[in-house]
């Protein structure tokens, strides 16, 4: 039930973020970058791939989801080797998430500039007036003329990266006790549940986060 | 007065809700089955965003009802807060129900307005 508080509170925040951004994406409608020419990049492949790789990111938090639901069913029937297994794909696919995560921010942030080259324009200050400016910073992006659309990227995803970061923490700290059968000890897997509370916001912030800044 | 008498029986809450296999196979079911539904609504949503090219109004109300769709199959089922008791139910929901449609109209109606007085201020300036 606290838990619900703290969710509710946290969901409050997340939806202000959400609020903004919606503001500030009809305020400048016409000079808004499109989703579809930003995020076209997929490991390992060459040329465009718009939103192939956020559809994979969103497929990976939505299963982990389902393996988490399913840890704390596990739970309800006090299987412990089955909470055990399910929890460490929780796990895994909350890795899986942060790192895509970071390899997204990495190609927003250079663009199709190569690490050196976008070094040289960090260090020399070349992006604020070099038109050919490639990637994304706080102050200029390549991608609109407008510093708000990088900002609000910046913010809401890495606020929404740093949520699944605790997450999969508070998922390995409950790994670990029920491992150690804190949880058999205690009778009951509430504990799980919690958790589980909290992943699933995550993933429920996600769903938002990618209709409203992949797709729209 | 209620809400302390209930927080007594809460740490019994758990156990309240071990179920045996049998009922565990139907539960597990129903998710997974979630699990389709939801997969099948990303990838239509993929498919919509990637391919199809609709006015702006309509895709933006497209992917808002698609994703409420999502969310409701997420807070309803995967955080189960449709088994929980009803006073706790609407006093979490019915907050954001409206919430909602005061983000739509911020974003939709204030900020295609902020937009017009923009416009009209740059014009203003050009022109002078």
């Amino acid at each position: 039930m606290f838990m619900w508080f703290f969710l509710v509170s946290d969901a409050l925040t997340f939806s202000s973020l959400l609020c903004a951004y919606g503001f500030m994406r009809h305020k400048f409608a016409g000079d808004w970058a499109v989703p579809n020419d930003v995020f076209t990049h997929f490991p390992f492949l060459h040329g465009d791939h718009p939103l192939a790789y956020v559809g994979f990111m969103t497929f990976d938090l939505i299963m982990s989801s389902v393996t988490m639901v399913l840890a704390v069913e596990a739970g309800h029937r006090l299987n412990k080797r089955q909470v055990a297994m399910w929890l460490f794909f929780t796990i895994i696919g909350g890795f899986i998430f942060v790192g895509s995560q970071c390899w997204e921010w990495y190609h927003f942030i250079t663009g199709e500039a190569s690490n050196q080259q976008y070094r040289e324009y960090w260090m020399n200050g070349k992006h604020i007036i070099d038109p050919h400016f490639q990637g994304a910073n706080l102050i200029v992006n390549a991608y609109t003329q407008l510093p708000t659309f990088g900002d609000f990227f910046f913010c809401i995803t890495g606020f929404h990266g740093f949520h699944v970061f605790s997450g999969v923490i508070i998922n390995i700290i409950m790994l670990i006790m029920v491992l150690n059968g804190v949880m058999e000890k205690r009778g009951h897997y509430e504990m799980i549940e919690k958790a589980g509370l909290y992943w699933h916001f995550v993933d429920l912030v996600w769903v938002f986060v990618f209709t409203f800044f992949y797709l729209l | 007065m209620d809400f302390f008498e209930e927080y007594k029986g809460y740490p019994n809450y758990e156990k309240a809700a071990i179920h045996d296999e049998a009922h565990g196979k139907v539960v597990r079911k129903k998710l997974w089955m979630v699990f389709w539904i939801m997969l099948v609504i990303t990838i239509a949503e993929l498919i919509i965003g990637s391919q199809f090219h609709f006015s702006e109004i309509n895709k933006e109300y497209t992917f808002i009802f698609l994703t409420l769709v999502k969310a409701f199959f997420i807070v309803w089922i995967f955080m189960h807060l449709g088994d929980e008791r009803r006073a706790m139910k609407y006093a979490i929901i019915a907050p954001y129900t409206l919430f909602i449609f005061y983000l739509a109209f911020m974003a939709i109606t204030e900020g295609v307005y902020s937009k017009v007085i923009r416009d009209a201020l740059v014009s203003m300036v050009l022109h002078q």
